[in-house]
């Protein structure tokens, strides 16, 4: 009993001391961030150097397969490297809805992990407990203006830095290349494109030839091709010719019979695989789904109207540290899965997209690109990117705008009601 | 006295050291939540994240009340329920009396055919059903070919979201109550049915007459139990429809309404009040069956 005792007073007086030295690290960088600019980054290393105590630092995720070996290799690369002895150690906590449910049960409980993968819209309920990265990243980051610009403005939208980009990617246009062969089509560029390509394909072959895997997302796409805005916290934007146009392109489609939706197949990835329908618009992750052995597979931009906008879909790493020290170590590990080396290791081997211009243009992601029709499309429309804005109630928003726009479709509305039934549906569950 | 007084206070004391491991399971996860869940439903815009609210009053029921996904959840689990306890009753009374008139080795191998649907996950059943019922390739499809009928899409339209639902729950929920209809077929006397077959009572009047009522404290059970278990229904509806309540929602359930209000939309309070509604309909429903089926002459 003693001894353990002597082991607990031990314990206690370590923990005390690592909190003595961290709050002298962090006064210490407080005290850099006024010094003159040339010196920032200088001093700011010299503040790192002394300021990390070895600790272990928890990253909540939601990859699997490919993706999760990747991002263990890349962690192990940090665990070794670095030189304040950190150790990240990440936890897979099953697919998004299961990582939000526990992301949001823990911060409840007070008990959240140091960093997690989120979508922004997921931090609504528990916002005070993000660690805001401004200082961070005004001083002690490698270049910020380098990450796409989409993705800055999607991690600063409340207000203040809540996280950085990790694992990103965009809707594409997939379509049987060899079926388009055939009937004498080109991929497609705009809108018109779309319904010309689906008349042909109605006469020549009977066939459906457009699915939406997200049709939200498929309809705020529209809205914004047509130089339109989709909804604020206030309720629907679209309530306008601008609107009414992009819901006449869509009914068109869809009552006409050149758009299905995706009802018991869940995503259209296997209906494109079985050439059952030949083309859909879905995230590029997808690819990894599409079987094509006795047919090519094309990848084509999403086509535009008035002007371009693509989704961009996937999380952000977002800091829930708690005392300065876990701070520093996990901003560590966030610097390094987000610096130009990790993310362009990260792009190619999981198909997801890089976050810097600069990962973008190196010669590595340049070659993998010219063998990899994905990646090409998606970087062909990176400058159209946008995310979906977070704000409370955006997630109801989302749900309701799908099943409205299910129901609509289903009772085949002409296009005045199915916008009247959406701006609705939006409005109430604002 | 005194000490035998003393002699009781240790025993009980014994005994509360016994259950206390059951009773503090009991108050944590059950107690606590039940009246967490009642105290939330009252409050204004309950944050589970620090406990903030605007005040005490009935506005999250106002609310739930005029949400019509909420009382289209509601109509369809009513629904459900009318349709899947008692057909699946009534199925598993003469699956499990056909059972028991098999012979020894036969009659566990259908027992045990019959009870696999219930030791199997709900979320690997679904998926084989969401394959029976696909409009393309299903089998259910398939063999309704052979009557003329057109292939139905099950899965894909409103109108026959709740029908597969339905269908389904039917065929699951039979695994259970075979069971217990089988042991409570066990349990009645051979005698009565020896003295029937001396009189030659006709088989049918043998099930109504004597099988019926000596089984009828099972059947309650089954019925009150089917009930209950039918109002929480949301694995089949998860399981079947791929996550989602069906197309445009179309087969959402009061369960899936609460737990798409909570996680999906942090609307804590609203999706307690809706837990709450629920609570109220499971007891007073379950009380009305004890009430008509109580013993009459106990």
């Amino acid at each position: 009993m003693k001894r353990f005792n002597k082991t607990i007073t031990a314990v206690f007086a370590a923990a005390a001391m690592a909190g003595v030295l961290a709050g002298c690290g962090s006064s210490e960088s407080a005290e850099t961030t006024t010094a003159p600019a040339t010196t920032v980054a200088e001093a700011s290393e010299t503040a790192a150097d002394t300021g990390i105590q070895p600790t272990e630092v928890t990253f909540w995720h939601s990859m699997t397969g490919q993706q999760e070996t990747t991002l263990q290799e890349l962690t192990d690369q940090f665990n070794a490297e670095n030189e304040y002895g950190i150790t990240v150690t990440i936890l897979n906590q099953g697919g998004y809805d299961d990582l939000r449910t526990k992301l949001t049960a823990n911060a409840a409980a007070d008990t959240l992990p140091d960093l997690a993968q989120t979508y922004p819209s997921w931090l609504i309920p528990f916002l005070d407990k993000v660690v805001p990265l401004d200082d961070m990243v005004a001083n002690d980051f490698d270049d910020y203006e380098d990450i796409l610009e989409n993705y800055r403005e999607e991690n600063s939208q409340f207000g203040f830095i809540s996280g950085l980009p990790f694992n990103k990617s965009t809707y594409v246009y997939f379509y049987n290349k060899t079926m388009f062969d055939e009937l004498g089509l080109e991929a497609p560029e705009t809108w018109d494109d779309l319904i010309h390509i689906g008349e042909v394909f109605k006469a020549e072959k009977d066939m459906v030839s457009l699915g939406a895997d997200d049709m939200a997302g498929f309809l705020e796409a529209a809205i914004r091709q047509n130089g339109g805005e989709f909804v604020s916290e206030e309720g629907a934007l679209f309530d306008n010719e601008i609107g009414q146009e992009a819901f006449d392109y869509i009914m068109n489609m869809y009552n006409n019979g050149y758009a299905r939706l995706v009802g018991e197949d869940g995503y259209f990835s296997g209906p494109l695989s079985n050439q059952l329908i030949p083309a859909y618009i879905g995230s590029s992750t997808g690819v990894s789904f599409i079987t094509h052995e006795d047919w090519e597979l094309g990848v084509a931009s999403l086509p535009g109207h008035k002007q371009d906008a693509a989704n961009t879909a996937g999380t952000n790493i977002v800091m829930f540290s708690k005392d300065a020290n876990q701070k520093k170590a996990t901003w560590e590990y966030m610097k390094f899965l987000t610096s130009a080396e990790a993310t362009t290791k990260w792009a190619i081997d999981t198909g997801y997209l890089p976050i810097r211009t600069s990962a973008y243009e190196s010669e590595e992601y340049q070659t993998f690109m010219e063998n990899d029709p994905t990646a090409r499309a998606a970087y062909g429309q990176s400058e159209a990117f946008f995310s979906s804005p977070a704000f409370d109630g955006s997630a109801d928003v989302t749900s309701e705008v799908n099943a409205t726009l299910e129901e609509v479709i289903l009772n085949k509305e002409d296009s005045t009601e199915a916008l009247k039934a959406v701006v609705e549906a939006v409005n109430d569950a604002l | 006295m005194k000490k035998l007084f003393g002699h009781y206070r240790l025993r009980d004391f014994k005994g509360y050291l016994y259950l206390m491991p059951a009773l503090i399971i009991l108050l944590v996860f059950t107690a606590y939540p039940l009246f967490k869940a009642f105290l939330m439903s009252f409050q204004e815009d309950y944050s589970i994240i620090n406990g903030s609210y605007d005040g005490i009053n009935l506005e999250n029921y106002r609310e739930l009340f005029e949400d019509d996904d909420f009382l289209k959840a509601l109509t369809n689990t009513s629904i459900y329920v009318v349709f899947v306890v008692p057909i699946s009753i009534v199925l598993s009374l003469m699956v499990a009396v056909l059972i028991n008139n098999c012979g020894k080795r036969s009659k566990g191998i259908f027992q045990t055919l019959y009870f696999l649907p219930y030791v199997t996950s709900v979320i690997a059943i679904g998926i084989v059903w969401s394959w029976i019922f696909n409009s393309n390739y299903g089998l259910l499809n398939y063999f309704l070919s052979f009557f003329g009928i057109d292939p139905i899409p099950w899965l894909n339209e409103p109108d026959y979201a709740l029908p597969a639902l339905i269908i389904f729950s039917i065929w699951k929920s039979m695994a259970f109550n075979i069971l217990i209809f089988l042991s409570g077929l066990s349990m009645i006397s051979q005698d009565i049915y020896q003295a029937a077959r001396i009189d030659s009572t006709p088989r049918l009047r043998v099930f109504f007459r004597i099988t019926v009522p000596q089984l009828k404290p099972i059947i309650v059970y089954a019925f009150m139990m089917g009930f209950i278990n039918a109002f929480k229904v949301y694995n089949e509806v998860f399981s079947l429809f791929q996550g989602k309540a069906g197309p445009a929602d179309s087969a959402i359930t009061v369960v899936y309404y609460i737990y798409d209000k909570f996680y999906n939309s942090a609307d804590y309070g609203v999706a307690s009040s809706a837990a709450v509604v629920l609570f109220i309909i499971i007891m007073v429903l379950t009380m009305i069956q004890r009430y008509v089926t109580r013993d009459k002459e106990a």
